[in-house]
C-alpha cells in the first residue's frame, strides 16, 4: 500500500494495516543473521572470549578459568543448541586484571556505541570479600558468582 | 470459575506511593538520569538513508493507534518510540522494516509496563500480517543488543505526578489535567521536533499546555503567585525561555494535528456523501488517534 502523497501520514482507519508494503523476508533473515554475527562479535571483543568456539581469547583483559558445569546454577549451564555437549565444562570470568581498566562511577550510561567506553565494571569484581549493606543473591551463591555467560549487568 | 474470570478482568493497581512522589529526591535523580536516555543523534541527517522524518510519524501514529485499541498503560507509547529512536540513531534501517522495529519497540515497551503484555502474534496481526511472530522475536533481541538492554528509560510520563503535586491546582481537574497531559505526550512523542528534548522538558511544557488549554491559570492568578510558567521551570530545572518555546511548540503541535484531524474529517465526509458510507478505501481521520479528549482543550 502506498502512502498517499497528500497526507503523508493518512493511514486506513483500522489500526491493523500494513504501511511501507511487503517485508523482503529473505533480506530480513540475512539482516538479523548478520546483526546476531555483529553482537557477537562485540561481544568477544568485550570479554575476551570466543563464545562460538567456546574458548577464551589472547591477550584480553581477562583470565578465564573452567569449573565444572555441575558446580553452577542452572541458568549458567550450556542451554542453547550449538554448545549443548559442552556443559561439563564451563568456564569462569574473570578476574579482571584490575589496572587495565578504569573503573566508572556510573552504570547505565548507554549512550555511546564504542564498546569500550560502556565497559563497565560492577562494583563486585573489584574485591572478592567485601562487605555489602544489602543482601545479595551471591551472599547465598558464594562459590558460584562469579560465573557468566553473557555480560552481567544488563546495563552495560 | 467465577473467581477466573475476575481476575482475567482487573488490573490490579498500587496506589500512588507517597514515599516516592512527595520525596524530592525522587524527581531529582529522574532529572539527573534522564538524558543517559535520550538518542544519540538527530538521526535523519547523520544515520538514515532511506527513512523520512514523515515515515516515522505514520510509525508512530500507527503505533499508538495499536496502543489505544489494546488500551495499553499510557507510558507504553512514549517508551516504545524511546526504543524506536534509540535503535534508529545508530542503526540504519529500510523503509519496509521499520514497521517490524515499531512493533518490536511496542513489543517491549508493553513487556516492560504492562501486567497482561501485548503478545507477539497480536502485534503481528496489527501489521496485516506483513511481518510473522518469528521474526519479531528474532529481532527484539538484535533491538535489545543496540539498546544495550537499557530498557527502564525516563519517559515524560515519569514525571507527570511528580509536577503536578507540586502545583496549586483544584483537585476536582487534576484528573483532566493528567488526561489531558498525556495526550500531550504521546502527541509529542509522534513528533520528532520533540524526539532530542529531555523527558522532563516535555512533561513541563505538556502540564503548562494542559493548564493554560483548560484556562486554569487566568481563573485565579493570585494562587500563583510566579507565572505558571516560572513556577513550572523552577519544579524541573527548566530556564524559563526553553521552556516557554516547548509549551508553544506543543500547542503549535496540537493546533495543526487538529486541523488537520478536521481537514481530514471533511474530506471524508465529502467522500462518504460521494461514495457512500461503504466507500472502500477511505482516507480517514489521521488524528483519530489522537485521544478524542485533545478536541475538548481550549486554545
Amino acid at each position: 500500500m502506498a502512502a498517499p502523497k497528500r497526507i503523508p501520514a493518512a493511514p486506513r482507519r483500522p489500526a491493523r494495516r500494513n504501511l511501507f508494503g511487503p517485508v523482503d523476508r529473505e533480506q530480513l533473515q540475512l539482516e538479523y543473521q548478520a546483526a546476531l554475527r555483529k553482537d557477537l562479535d562485540e561481544a568477544s571483543l568485550r570479554w575476551g572470549f570466543d563464545f562460538r568456539s567456546d574458548k577464551p581469547l589472547e591477550g584480553s583483559h581477562f583470565l578465564w578459568e573452567s569449573v565444572p558445569g555441575a558446580g553452577v546454577p542452572l541458568l549458567y549451564r550450556c542451554q542453547d543448541a550449538g554448545r549443548v555437549q559442552k556443559t561439563a565444562e564451563t568456564r569462569t570470568p574473570p578476574k579482571r586484571r584490575r589496572s587495565e581498566l578504569p573503573q566508572r562511577e556510573k552504570e547505565n550510561i548507554p549512550l555511546t556505541e564504542n564498546i569500550f567506553n560502556v565497559e563497565k565494571t560492577p562494583e563486585k569484581e573489584e574485591k572478592a570479600g567485601m562487605k555489602r549493606k544489602q543482601t545479595n543473591i551471591t551472599d547465598f551463591y558464594q562459590a558460584k558468582r562469579r560465573m557468566v555467560w553473557m555480560p552481567r549487568k544488563s546495563g552495560e | 470459575m467465577e473467581l477466573l474470570c475476575l481476575e482475567m478482568e482487573t488490573n490490579i493497581r498500587a496506589r500512588p506511593d507517597p514515599n516516592l512522589l512527595c520525596d524530592d529526591r525522587v524527581l531529582q535523580r529522574l532529572l539527573t538520569i534522564e538524558e543517559r536516555f535520550l538518542p544519540q543523534y538527530s538521526y535523519f541527517k547523520v544515520v538514515q538513508k532511506d527513512i523520512q522524518p514523515f515515515m516515522r510519524r505514520m510509525v508512530a501514529t500507527w503505533m499508538l493507534e495499536v496502543c489505544e485499541e489494546q488500551k495499553c498503560e499510557e507510558e507504553v507509547f512514549p517508551l516504545a518510540m524511546n526504543y524506536l529512536d534509540r535503535f534508529l540513531a545508530v542503526v540504519p534501517t529500510k523503509k519496509c522494516n521499520l514497521q517490524l522495529l515499531g512493533a518490536v519497540c511496542m513489543f517491549l515497551a508493553s513487556k516492560l509496563k504492562e501486567t497482561r503484555p501485548l503478545t507477539a502474534e497480536k502485534l503481528c496481526i496489527y501489521t496485516d500480517n506483513s511481518i510473522r511472530p518469528q521474526e519479531l522475536l528474532e529481532w527484539e533481541l538484535v533491538v535489545l543488543g543496540k539498546l544495550k538492554w537499557n530498557l527502564a528509560a525516563v519517559t515524560p510520563n515519569d514525571f507527570i505526578e511528580h509536577i503536578v503535586r507540586r502545583l496549586p491546582l483544584p483537585e476536582d481537574k487534576l484528573a483532566l489535567i493528567r488526561k489531558h497531559v498525556q495526550t500531550f505526550i504521546a502527541l509529542c512523542a509522534t513528533d520528532f521536533r520533540f524526539a532530542m528534548y529531555p523527558p522532563s522538558m516535555i512533561a513541563t511544557g505538556s502540564v503548562g499546555a494542559a493548564i493554560c488549554g483548560l484556562q486554569l491559570d487566568s481563573a485565579d492568578q493570585s494562587q500563583w503567585g510566579d507565572s505558571l510558567t516560572d513556577l513550572l521551570a523552577k519544579i524541573t530545572n527548566t530556564e524559563v525561555d526553553v521552556l516557554k518555546e516547548c509549551q508553544e511548540q506543543i500547542e503549535c503541535v496540537l493546533e495543526s494535528s487538529l486541523r488537520e484531524g478536521r481537514q481530514q474529517q471533511q474530506q471524508q465526509q465529502q467522500q462518504q456523501t460521494q461514495r457512500g458510507p461503504s466507500g472502500k478505501g477511505l482516507d480517514e481521520l489521521d488524528q483519530s488517534s489522537t485521544p478524542t479528549d485533545v478536541r475538548d482543550v481550549n486554545l
